[in-house]
């Protein structure tokens, strides 16, 4: 009885719902298919045991090895052209005394939309008929006639820069409120001492904004890797899979064909790699990191 | 006196609600769509459920993006609606091969199912000797055209390649696309080209024996096939003008570039009559079809590829399990029923394959769609028909044909090695008896 009553064990009741939905939502079906990788299951029926069948598979699979370098590719862009617009706009935008609230709105906005909206809004603008294409072929610039999304060699950038868009107000928003977290008298020192805009970003707001920025590259480098509903909506991974990421290949193997089992190794290895991002975040933070 | 009313009006109201509470009721998840959803309500469920007082059917209409899915999940867990519908003879397999489906040979035997369906329909849905689905419509490819544009500019149909290109490179001067369709929205699409090329180029045979193992699918006569349709679709654009184009235009985009000119023909399947006939059907320009030409000389004369659209099958777990097959059984036992739903969609939707004479044919509908069912009934009756992919393929080697197709197209692999890559999965189908059904060729 004592037990129950205790009061540093408050909290741990409040939390047990919380854990006992995500056992069920989360942790259960997460074990499942982990096992399920080992077989052949096809969503239906029979479950045979393979062993590791489907991971050898899997690395011999060309269009995986596509989708994940495709995956690298989408981190790469989304820790470099998102963070370094976001960054630059946050810090201008503490300089912005009236009207800032208009700009943070509108910076934000596109992260309010759902991503169906921000895809059909860009699949219209760049339509070859409707849109901006047939514009172009009407003045003559047949290059620009094509919509990226369907043109094998930009679908992927396309697709990544749609994404950009509608993520980079958040960053400009969180980054915001690291800035606003900055001491004054840092800024006023340093204006004492003739240091340039460029200077003052470089040497005070950045190294005091460190554990939100940190944060950011953490949650974008684990965000890309189960990235999925700006590809499927806006090229469905292809032409010719120049888009396939590997949680869209995931979704083709899983339910369209019929191969659980196969889309399980491909969601095993994930799992396996974000665990081990969050590894690496953890040790950094061990070793003294502030972040 | 008053006892008497009292007792008479009690009476009928008992009665009145014993029937109604006493139907037991009978649950069919169906694809939706805003335009079908209000008939089939009214002339299936309504018409059904006034017709008889035992059960009381109950559709549940859910967009099959996300009815699929729910509908396996549900399945797993033992649950699901009584009625069955699936997206073709692939999902019956799984469902089937898994013993979530009724075995529907005693019901068939019964009500004599065999004798009211086209014979390659009903084997259609015959798995392991045993029927376990009735398909609820039935479709074909066609080539649709302008028919005042031909007419105008003195052009003829093309039933050859030969006639095909040359009218094509007509078109093509008049600033105008060949043809109009295209995949945004339903990645598939690309299937439907595929099995034109490859029944219209190689012929049915070939590909009947492909399908059933005799052939193999890396035999020059497919490579050529697909080689040619590369050419048409990459190196001349004639769908939507360029393959990026074909790539991002979607249903509406198509219909509306065949109403306002701006393609001369388009290749689609017969689900479109309903659409064709109310797109370019309001303006002042007259649509026709025609067989898809044959494009070889392995293809002799015109030939229509059969295909399954949709299957109606009963629960194995279903709670009425009776009510179902009572369902499916009133479905197959009124024609009248069928064609005056089929009617409304223009034959596109609701085709179930009935056994029908020309007489049944009501004059409500297009003349093109009612020429269009005389020559598919005549020249399928004579044995002149090829395999659409979604129904004679199984499920990995049907999506490798259109998924994969755009590598082709993108130039990264050669269409020889496409070709072994589908012939591996035929082979892994076929080890693991994955193929389907296959009505046998005379």
């Amino acid at each position: 009885m004592n037990f129950l009553s205790n009061k540093s064990y408050i909290a741990w009741y409040f939390v047990i719902p919380v854990v006992f939905i995500h056992l069920f939502v989360i942790g259960i079906p997460s074990i499942l298919s982990l096992a399920l990788c080992l077989t052949d299951w096809s969503g239906l029926g029979k479950i045979n045991y393979v062993g590791f069948e489907n991971f050898i598979e899997l690395f011999d699979d060309r269009y995986f090895k596509k989708a994940i370098f495709h995956n690298i590719l989408w981190t790469i862009i989304f820790l470099t052209v998102p963070v370094c617009i976001a960054l630059m706009c946050a810090y201008l935008l503490t300089g912005i005394k009236r009207g800032q609230m208009f700009y943070r709105l509108a910076f934000f906005f596109p992260y309010m939309l759902a991503s169906v909206v921000n895809c059909q809004i860009w699949k219209y603008l760049f339509h070859p008929i409707h849109g901006l294409g047939g514009f172009f072929e009407s003045i003559g610039i047949e290059a620009l006639a094509s919509s990226p999304f369907t043109t094998k060699d930009t679908s992927l950038y396309a697709a990544a820069f749609v994404d950009g868009w509608h993520f980079w107000g958040f960053l400009v928003v969180i980054y915001l409120t690291g800035m606003y977290q900055v001491d004054n008298h840092l800024y006023e020192a340093a204006d004492i001492e003739g240091a340039s805009k460029f200077q003052k970003f470089r040497y005070i707001t950045l190294p005091m904004i460190r554990p939100i920025f940190i944060f950011s590259l953490m949650i974008i480098i684990i965000w890309s890797v189960p990235v999925f509903d700006y590809v499927y909506i806006l090229t469905g991974g292809g032409p010719a899979y120049s888009s396939e990421v590997v949680a869209n290949y995931l979704y083709t193997h899983a339910f369209v064909r019929f191969n659980v089992g196969y889309a399980s190794a491909v969601g095993t290895l994930m799992f396996f790699y974000v665990i081990f991002i969050v590894g690496i975040f953890g040790l950094l933070r061990r070793l003294g990191w502030e972040i | 006196m008053n006892k008497t009313i009292i007792s008479f009006v009690t009476s009928i109201v008992l009665s009145v609600s014993f029937s109604a509470f006493s139907k037991t009721k009978v649950t069919w998840s169906m694809e939706s769509n805003a335009d079908r959803d209000p008939i089939f309500l009214e002339k299936l469920q309504n018409a059904y459920n006034s017709a008889q007082d035992n059960y009381e059917l109950e559709i549940q209409f859910e967009p099959n993006e996300t009815r699929i899915e729910s509908l396996r999940t549900s399945m797993l867990a033992g649950m699901g609606p009584d009625i069955v519908e699936t997206p073709g003879p692939s999902y019956v397999k799984e469902y089937q091969e898994a013993g979530m489906l009724e075995n529907l040979d005693s019901y068939a035997a019964e009500f004599g199912w065999k004798d009211k369906l086209i014979p390659w329909a009903y084997s259609s849905g015959v798995f392991e000797g045993s029927l376990y689905a009735i398909p609820k419509t039935h479709e074909s490819m066609v080539m649709l055209y302008n028919k005042t544009l031909f007419e105008e500019n003195g052009w003829t149909v093309p039933t050859t390649r030969e006639e095909l290109e040359d009218v094509a490179a007509k078109i093509k001067a008049k600033g105008m696309d060949v043809y109009t369709y295209g995949s945004s929205g339903w990645q598939p699409t690309h299937e439907h080209l595929v099995g034109i090329y490859l029944n219209n180029y190689a012929g049915p045979e070939a590909v009947y024996e492909a399908i059933t193992g005799e052939r193999e699918w890396t035999d020059p006569v497919f490579i050529e096939a697909l080689e040619l349709l590369k050419k048409h679709m990459v190196n001349e654009g004639w769908w939507s003008g360029s393959l990026e184009n074909y790539y991002a235009i979607g249903w509406d985009d198509f219909h509306a570039q065949f109403a306002t000119r701006g393609a001369a023909m388009m290749t689609i399947g017969t689900w479109t009559f309903q659409a064709t006939s109310l797109g370019i059907g309001a303006s002042d320009d007259e649509w026709g079809w025609a067989p898809l030409p044959s494009l070889s000389s392995n293809s002799t004369g015109p030939n229509f590829m059969i295909a399954i659209g949709t299957t109606m099958s009963v629960n194995a777990a279903a709670k009425n399990k009776d009510g179902a097959i009572d369902v499916l059984n009133w479905i197959m036992s009124n024609k009248d029923v069928v064609i005056d739903i089929a009617s409304d969609f223009e034959f596109g939707e609701f085709v179930v394959p009935l056994l029908l004479d020309e007489s049944d044919i009501p004059s409500s509908i297009s003349p093109q769609v009612t020429s269009y069912l005389n020559e598919y009934a005549r020249i399928t009756g004579e044995g002149n028909y090829g395999y659409c992919t979604w129904t004679f393929w199984p499920a990995e080697p049907g999506v490798h044909i259109w998924k994969d197709m755009e590598v082709v197209w993108a130039g990264d692999i050669s269409v020889e090695d496409f070709m072994t890559d589908h012939q591996k999965m035929w082979d892994k189908a076929r080890k693991k008896n994955e193929t389907l059904p296959v009505p046998l060729r005379d």
